[in-house]
């Protein structure tokens, strides 16, 4: 029942770097894995609205930085599966570099109280 | 760049299909399959894991709609939405769409029209290479601005100022063999004209400067001919090249046709023949160059360099002007005159645009006819504007219902522009096709026999944005003020208020009433225009020109060039002669000019005893005239006598002068016998007498609406050089048409090789009034329907107000009103609007008739007249329009209408 007040954590514009990097880690996933990858990999502690992913990745489609192609899971069902373009790349490092800069900051100023 | 991309994407995302939502619903419900599998595997019962699932993934409608989104579609798929809601709309009330979109096809059609002709002679640049490069060389800013062949061959010479120069000059060539003449518009042209313009040859080639040498070039005579010319007068004959074509009886042999799109330089009047300017001396005799220096019919243009500005260009011209004026000094002008000469300056004007007569004559018009259609269709959108408010009124509740179920007011005043927009759009298509029409017919009204013109209207770029934007605007103007009101009033009014039986609603009258009383102020500027324009073309048909204008025929007769003198006079005497002798005609007489022509001639005189404060003081208009020419135009001979057959080449040279001359020479003295002397052509310093045998009514030179001027006239029987040309004047009792056919035969009887042309004077005469007559004839036309429309609007507000009080005037009258008190009640607002309209109409008639005093004659622009007349009108049909409906409304039975509530 904690998850939708959750949906706040995240803070607005990082949803594009977690799940870019999620995608360069492993190269290709599909929306379901994109979700539970986030998860396991910050021990539960960041949870998504998952349906948030959808719009998401709609506009990572539309800005170049991720590609899409239908293929077939394990359980030998159709799914979308998601892969980083070379402008992702970029753009996760970029984003990458921005949060560490801004995160380095903060913790600057915490750091002094 | 990365817009760039995204768009692409875009593009190509929807190019491949709606598969967008299926795809996506299935991507989101494999996501909440396998939450939930994974929950049932926790050990959660199906049903439970399946709700958790979902509760986890979100609100998915939502989600697919925010997916939507991310594409920008929701953008795309509101205005479809809008689109279709606003088609529904407006065909769910026909009447209404109708009346729009008809208005509005008028109003943008007349101001497509219009904006047409002024785009072809005013904005459009000639369609030659670099049109923006292109000057024109003048001498002195007059209103002149031909050169002659020595600026010319002087400006060619030495162009260093330019990377190109040209000439060329427009003349009426006959196509005829002698007999009735047969005119082709010609053009005189230097021998790189089409070079330094750009313009290559359709077919064969254009001239080259040795085709350009006095006399006829290398290859003699040879013309290059107009698409137009080709396709009519050789039928598109694929092997026109080498054929000859005679123009006035002489030669020339086709070497090439320009393209389609080239009609020469004056934008108004296309080409047919164009041939190099050496080859004047074949047409028109004349033995060279130094002859030509008092022949001043020539425009010089240059191409600025590349890289190079007008302002460079200029200083090169300045710097090579003195050269050029001593090398073209006339030697038989006087010291003074040569002084004078040397003094002037070149001046470099834009000629891009190239040249129009139209631009001149009609640019003070068609900017007024231009601001009439405006006004016109300002009236228009008025009237859709307070249709739309009535609309809106009606469609409270709908609006209400919307805005209630969520529609932000936003979203609505969208819809509703959407609607405009669409009214406005069909309205334009509508008027793009219309004035796609009325350019034509424009165009026809404004081109005569002796004046054709040809003006490409054919719509460019321009034109369709100043449809787009003129439709844009309207949509604007009719629509954002009724949509914001409509949605102004807040969801719960409409739904509370709406019920019958309250009394207000009368508040949201007053922009309806601004609109009535504003277009009564525009009509009213409109009809004041239509009165003065009128009144301009009434004093004009009848102030007295000195001559009378009816049940004349004018000949003009041409001999070949190669005449002598002695034929010229016999043929001369021999044709008038035997025109007189044909019966229905009553007097005939030879003439030079004819009045009411472009045509003129004026030169310096030396009145005996009269002392001239400046040479321009002696300047007098000239004519040469045989005996009975007085007689044959009915202008009264006031003193002396008239010329007759005693007057001969030997006997003392005799001349009639006009009211005017004799008054300003001679004052209150008898002219009669005093001498004038006159310049002895082509001799400096000596002069020829003429004795003053007679005085005739002031008349009209080359214009109906000019002022009395100073007017002499010779005798055509001591004309010691006669020209080819003279011009027979033809007074007979009944039609002029009949007589056309045998003063042909009479003529071709005395000489077979004159070619003629027949015009009738009163045709002449009304043709110099084109102008003013169009003008009338138009600002008649939109003050009409300005008044229509007006005068609709009123009728359409009074009737929808007595609608909204029906219940009031039911109680009024259940208490005992009169029919008279409840009509009086109605049009009591009514008359305050009218009153209102009007007095603002006649401000802006004062400030505005300023702007049109060179179009008028004889009136001035605050004649107490036309304005009174203008508001008797629009007061007359603006209380029928209110009239009608506020009696209706007191007819009303009080028991069914309070019955109704």
């Amino acid at each position: 029942m904690a998850e939708i007040p959750r949906r706040d954590e995240i803070p607005p514009g990082t949803l594009y770097m977690l799940i870019l990097k999620v995608l360069v880690r492993h190269g290709e996933l599909h929306g379901y894995e994109i979700a539970n990858s986030i998860q396991r990999i910050s021990d539960d502690v960041l949870q998504v609205e998952e349906g948030s992913l959808y719009p998401a990745l709609q506009r990572m489609l539309l800005k170049g930085w991720v590609t899409a192609e239908w293929g077939v899971t394990a359980g030998n069902r159709r799914a979308r599966y998601y892969r980083p373009t070379a402008a992702g790349r970029k753009q996760l490092n970029a984003e990458m570099e921005q949060y560490q800069r801004v995160n380095g900051a903060i913790q600057k100023v915490l750091q002094t109280a | 760049m990365t817009w760039l991309g995204e768009f692409w994407r875009q593009v190509r995302f929807r190019l491949r299909g709606a598969r967008f939502e299926q795809d996506l619903a299935e991507e989101m419900r494999l996501h909440v399959d396998l939450r939930a599998a994974e929950k049932e595997a926790d050990g959660q019962d199906a049903a439970a894991a399946a709700a958790a699932a979902r509760r986890q993934f979100g609100n998915a409608t939502r989600l697919q709609e925010m997916s939507r989104e991310a594409w920008g579609w929701r953008w795309l798929a509101s205005l479809y939405q809008d689109l279709r809601y606003g088609i529904r709309a407006l065909a769910a009330n026909p009447g209404f769409t109708l009346t729009a979109v008809l208005s509005l096809a008028l109003g943008i059609g007349a101001n497509t029209a219009i904006f047409g002709i002024i785009n072809a002679v005013m904005l459009r640049a000639l369609p030659v290479e670099d049109p923006q490069a292109l000057v024109q060389v003048r001498l002195g800013d007059g209103p002149d601005d031909e050169l002659n062949t020595p600026i010319w061959e002087q400006v060619r010479d030495h162009q260093q100022a330019f990377s190109g120069t040209l000439a060329y000059a427009t003349e009426s060539f006959d196509l005829a063999n002698g007999g009735e003449s047969q005119p082709a518009q010609g053009l005189w042209v230097s021998g790189d004209f089409f070079g330094v313009l750009g313009v290559r040859p359709m077919m064969g080639r254009a001239f080259r400067s040795e085709d350009d040498r006095w006399g006829g070039g290398a290859s003699g005579p040879v013309a290059v001919i107009s698409y137009k010319f080709w396709k009519r007068h050789f039928a598109a004959d694929a092997d026109v090249l080498g054929k000859t074509v005679r123009l006035n009886r002489q030669p020339f042999v086709i070497i090439g046709v320009t393209p389609p799109w080239f009609m020469g330089l004056d934008v108004d009047r296309g080409y047919d023949v164009a041939i190099p300017i050496g080859c004047q001396p074949i047409l028109h005799g004349g033995s060279g160059p130094p002859d030509e220096i008092h022949h001043w019919w020539l425009r010089i243009l240059g191409r600025v360099a590349p890289g190079q500005t007008v302002q460079q260009a200029d200083d090169h011209m300045r710097a090579i002007a003195p050269a050029i004026l001593r090398a073209t000094i006339a030697p038989d002008q006087s010291p003074q005159d040569q002084a004078e000469y040397l003094k002037s300056r070149f001046l470099l004007r834009p000629a891009g645009l190239g040249f129009s007569e139209t631009r001149l004559r009609y640019r003070t018009a068609l900017y007024a006819l231009m601001a009439s259609v405006g006004l016109v269709l300002l009236i228009a959108c008025a009237n859709i504007a307070n249709l739309l408010l009535a609309r809106a009124a009606a469609r409270q509740r709908e609006l209400s219902v919307r805005m209630a179920i969520g529609a932000s007011r936003r979203r609505i005043v969208r819809q509703l522009m959407t609607e405009s927009l669409l009214l406005a759009m069909l309205g334009a298509a509508g008027g793009f096709l219309f004035a796609l029409w009325g350019g034509r017919v424009l165009v026809g009204l404004i081109s005569t026999t002796s004046n054709p013109l040809e003006i490409g209207i054919a719509p460019d770029l321009r034109v369709f944005g100043f449809t787009i934007g003129a439709a844009i605007l309207t949509a604007l103007l009719f629509g954002l003020a009724p949509a914001i009101r409509g949605t102004r009033s807040g969801l719960n009014y409409g739904l509370k208020e709406g019920e019958r039986g309250n009394l207000k609603g009368a508040t949201r009258l007053h922009l309806g009433s601004a609109l009535v009383a504003g277009q009564i102020a525009l009509s009213l500027v409109l009809l004041v225009g239509a009165g003065l324009f009128l009144g301009t073309l009434r004093n004009l048909l009848t102030v007295d020109p000195g001559f009378s204008r009816h049940n004349i025929l004018l000949v003009s007769a041409s001999l070949p060039p190669a005449t002598t003198v002695a034929e010229r006079v016999r043929t001369y005497d021999e044709v008038l002669g035997r025109l007189r002798a044909i019966p229905g005609v009553a007097s005939a007489a030879s003439s030079v000019l004819t009045p009411i022509s472009p045509a003129g001639w004026a030169q310096l005189t030396y009145p005996e005893g009269f002392t001239s404060k400046s040479p321009r003081d002696t300047l007098v208009f000239f004519n040469r005239v045989s005996s009975a020419y007085f007689e044959t135009m009915e202008t009264p001979l006031l003193m002396g006598r008239d010329f007759s057959e005693h007057d001969h080449g030997s006997a003392t040279r005799v001349m009639i002068v006009n009211e005017s001359t004799a008054r300003r020479f001679f004052g209150s003295a008898s002219p009669i016998g005093k001498t004038i002397g006159l310049d002895k052509p082509g001799k400096r310093d000596e002069r020829e007498l003429y004795q003053v045998i007679g005085v005739v009514k002031d008349t009209r030179y080359n214009r109906i609406d000019e002022e009395p001027r100073s007017i002499a006239y010779l005798a055509c029987a001591q004309d010691t050089e006669p020209g080819p040309q003279i011009r027979y004047t033809v007074r007979t009792g009944g039609p002029v048409a009949s007589l056309t056919a045998p003063l042909r035969t009479a003529i071709s009887g005395v000489n077979r090789d004159a070619s003629l042309e027949f015009i009738d004077f009163e045709t002449q005469v009304n043709e110099s009034l084109l102008q003013p007559r169009v003008v009338a004839l138009l600002s008649s036309i939109f003050g009409s329907l300005a008044l229509l429309l007006a005068v609709v609007g009123l009728y359409g507000v009074t009737a929808y107000m007595a609608a909204r009080r029906k219940s009031e005037i039911g109680i009024r009258m259940a208490l005992g009103a009169q029919q008279q008190s409840v009509i009086w009640l109605m049009l009591r607002g009514m008359a305050i609007l009218l009153v209102l309209g009007i007095s603002a109409g006649l401000a802006a008639s004062l400030v505005l008739g300023r702007l049109i005093t060179s179009l008028l004659y004889g009136v001035k622009p605050d004649a107490p007249a036309e304005l009174a007349g203008a508001a008797v009108i629009l007061s007359i049909a603006a209380a029928i329009a209110a009239y009608v409906p506020a009696r209706r409304a007191a007819r009303l039975d009080p028991m069914k209408a309070l019955r109704e509530e």
